[in-house]
């Protein structure tokens, strides 16, 4: 991988050598997957969850998302979606509400990176 | 040679195509890869692949069925001991994980993958899998050759009995042919009428075999007499009679025929197949069914294939007329009941010999 798009990459929070690692140092596969990343549906999901305060929805849409995020080594946000899904399955709505403003923080940053590529 | 299906597949059940695609390139490049989208999916691909899997890995949180679901179905099926199963679970709640050990997956990985852990923990079960069918199948194959090598033995038990009867037959002229029907005409009045309630079919056999060396005490009786064309003198007859203690005694004296499971039926066999119903038989002139039924079927047996067959003091006789005979008391009394089923058996019995002249 260029170096050049690997700090860019590194500079918005996405750990690239734990994630070349995870796809076996498959580039090819794992730019297609961060791409992609602007199309998951999970983040939308999960807010408006929070909106109608419907926390069993909002823990399905948290858990997804972590693990999407988990899996690209997107390190920050994936911290931001686990404490919210931790939340969540506890029902704790309030808790996770408060969350969702850093949370989302973090997913602007992320896509900001990815579309700067 | 016992084959052993190739299994070189794994099946990845997850609902996110991002999950799939990591665990496919972690493993694609050794075995071949199933994916499936949902835990029903995932369900179906392993009832119709099951002998095709090296290994399933299972998401959890899945729509249509979940991973512990589907484990359920695995384990009720009892597909969790052939098929090692993996749960990949981003959820570390205790509960889950407890829960499925106890429904029999190998291991628990947690979500996001490490590879080289992922693959290492899949390969070493794969592996102990492989292993484990390859010795079960060894053992089975030893066992079967054991099985081969213990029947071998008893067969050729079995032909060194036949040889030994057949040999004395040899010497009173007979074809051989006797031994083996005396065996025929037990085994199928114990198997196909009443007369053998009560006796399984290991015991049929026993005395099957135990029939064929009714006569080994001839061996002891001078030629002269055996092979006399006439009728014997008194003295004759005495020595004759004697062969059923010879042969009684020199059955004993094989240790190896001692052991034998047929050894109990052998003996009396030999001892008292010349007893008669009335009392009237000898050695001993047992009463009634003071002489086994096993030994009562083969002295009439005995009976009725000397009767029709050709010996060197007579010629063979028509089934019928023998029949006759041995209805009518002319070789001695039997057990009217063992006579009843075995006038019944006759028809069936004569099968048992060529026709004449054949």
């Amino acid at each position: 991988m260029d170096l050049m798009k690997k700090q860019i990459l590194q500079d918005g929070g996405i750990d690239v050598d734990e994630a070349m690692a995870r796809f076996v140092q498959n580039e090819a596969l794992m730019m297609k997957f961060l791409l992609r990343f602007s199309q998951d549906k999970n983040f939308a999901l999960l807010k408006q969850a929070m909106e109608n305060r419907d926390a069993a929805a909002g823990y399905t849409a948290a858990h997804t998302l972590k693990g999407v995020v988990g899996n690209l080594s997107m390190k920050a946000l994936f911290d931001q979606a686990s404490a919210v899904t931790e939340d969540l399955r506890r029902g704790d709505l309030d808790s996770a509400m408060e969350k969702m403003p850093e949370l989302e923080n973090q997913y602007q940053r992320v896509l900001r990176t990815l579309e700067s590529l | 040679m016992l084959t052993e299906n190739k299994r070189e597949t794994i099946l990845i059940v997850d609902d996110e195509e991002l999950n799939r695609a990591i665990l496919a390139n972690l493993f694609d490049d050794v075995y071949d890869i199933i994916e499936a989208e949902n835990g029903l999916e995932g369900l179906e691909c392993i009832r119709q692949l099951e002998d095709r899997l090296c290994a399933v890995l299972l998401d959890v949180v899945m729509p249509e069925m979940d991973g512990l679901t589907v484990l359920k179905n695995l384990n009720r099926q009892g597909l969790t001991q052939t098929v090692p199963c993996f749960l990949i679970t981003a959820a570390q709640d205790d509960a889950t994980i407890r829960e499925a050990y106890q429904l029999g997956v190998m291991d628990v990985i947690s979500k996001p993958v490490i590879p080289y852990v992922v693959q290492r923990r899949v390969n070493s079960v794969v592996e102990l899998f492989q292993a484990r069918r390859k010795l079960g199948a060894q053992v089975q194959q030893q066992q079967e050759e054991l099985l081969r090598q213990a029947q071998q033995l008893a067969q050729m038990g079995m032909g060194m009995v036949e040889a030994l009867a057949t040999a004395i037959e040899f010497r009173s002229d007979e074809s051989g042919e006797h031994v083996r029907r005396i065996h025929d005409i037990t085994c199928y009045l114990l198997r196909s009428t009443p007369l053998g309630e009560g006796l399984s079919e290991e015991e049929i056999d026993l005395i099957g075999v135990a029939a064929i060396t009714h006569d080994v005490g001839k061996i002891s009786i001078p030629d002269a007499i055996l092979n006399k064309p006439g009728k014997l003198t008194p003295e004759e007859y005495e020595l004759m009679k004697t062969h059923t203690v010879k042969g009684a005694q020199l059955l004993s004296q094989i240790p190896q025929m001692r052991e034998h499971s047929a050894y109990r039926y052998a003996y009396d066999i030999a001892l008292h197949h010349h007893e008669r119903w009335d009392g009237r038989g000898y050695p001993d002139g047992l009463v009634g069914d003071q002489t086994p039924i096993w030994t009562q079927i083969v002295a009439l047996a005995d009976v009725y294939d000397a009767l029709v067959s050709k010996r060197c003091y007579k010629d063979p006789l028509a089934a019928s007329v023998a029949m006759e005979m041995i209805l009518q008391g002319k070789c001695g009394v039997f057990n009217p009941e063992l006579l009843r089923y075995f006038q019944e058996a006759e028809p069936s019995l004569s099968r048992l010999y060529k026709p004449l002249g054949g």
